[in-house]
């Protein structure tokens, strides 16, 4: 496939655009050779990234903004998600058991392992006094 | 509107339906804390939740099923799930809490399961 595509979508920090988050992820990666369910997990796991900003990374009753940007190249489905928040590095949350996790009733942490489970990539950059930059990737298998 | 509603049912021997719709997220996962709490608030720690009518879960509506089947536990109850669409079943499976709750695929069945648990 050597389609190029890109869409950007901006949202304020408030749970109630996550609907807009999912429907604009939902109409992106469906341009390229992804399963239906591997499209919804990639929606899923782009919910949970745009959550953790909102609810982690912005102070409650701080106003700002999520910048999502989707594109296709080739095989591979990019995602970047910019914001202002706190500076705020996945990367240096280990991975839970996830058994122990749930078994003593934690729910923290749960969207960061849906996030590593799904994509192939998920990397983060603080670009110097402006913004966390967090990049999600998949790259489409052959359809069974 | 939320896009998330929930439908509660008294059922025989104590146990209570609830049937939720819609998209379960970070922005609508409080309602189905408070109607769990309400449950438990009341007394009543045997439930069966119907996810046929929901379209989508992400972790922090897990979160609530998570926390809330720790409570149905400790006070000898139980929570079984009934009826997930596949999208919905894959995020309990992919979070590995398909090993914790019990899934079946009718409320007569989830009742059977119910009642060998504290009745």
């Amino acid at each position: 496939m050597s389609d190029f595509l890109k869409d950007r979508l901006t949202v304020s920090n408030d749970t109630r655009h996550l609907l807009a988050v999912r429907d604009f992820i939902s109409r992106m990666a469906r341009h390229g050779e992804l399963a239906a369910e591997e499209v919804h997990k990639i929606i899923l796991a782009i919910d949970e990234a745009v959550t953790n900003i909102i609810e982690h990374g912005y102070n409650k009753g701080e106003k700002g903004t999520i910048e999502l940007e989707a594109e296709w190249e080739g095989d591979k489905f990019q995602v970047v998600i910019r914001d202002s928040a706190r500076v705020f590095n996945p990367e240096s949350i280990p991975a839970p058991d996830m058994g122990e996790h749930v078994k003593a009733g934690r729910k923290k942490g749960l969207g960061l392992f849906l996030m590593r489970q799904i994509m192939d990539e998920v990397r983060y950059r603080y670009k110097d006094g402006v913004q966390n930059e967090l990049t999600l990737v998949k790259h489409a298998r052959a359809k069974e | 509107m939320s896009g998330f509603r929930i439908q509660k049912e008294k059922l025989p021997g104590g146990v209570v339906l609830l049937g939720v719709k819609g998209f379960l997220d970070a922005h609508t996962f409080e309602q189905l804390e408070r109607e769990f709490n309400n449950t438990f608030d009341a007394g009543s720690y045997r439930l069966i939740v119907d996810l046929s009518g929901l379209d989508y879960i992400s972790s922090a509506g897990a979160g609530v099923f998570i926390e809330a089947i720790g409570v149905a536990q400790e006070n000898e109850g139980n929570i079984v799930l009934i009826r997930p669409g596949p999208n919905v079943k894959e995020v309990f499976d992919l979070l590995g809490l398909s090993q914790i709750f019990i899934f079946k695929d009718t409320r007569d069945e989830a009742m059977k399961s119910l009642a060998r648990v504290g009745a």
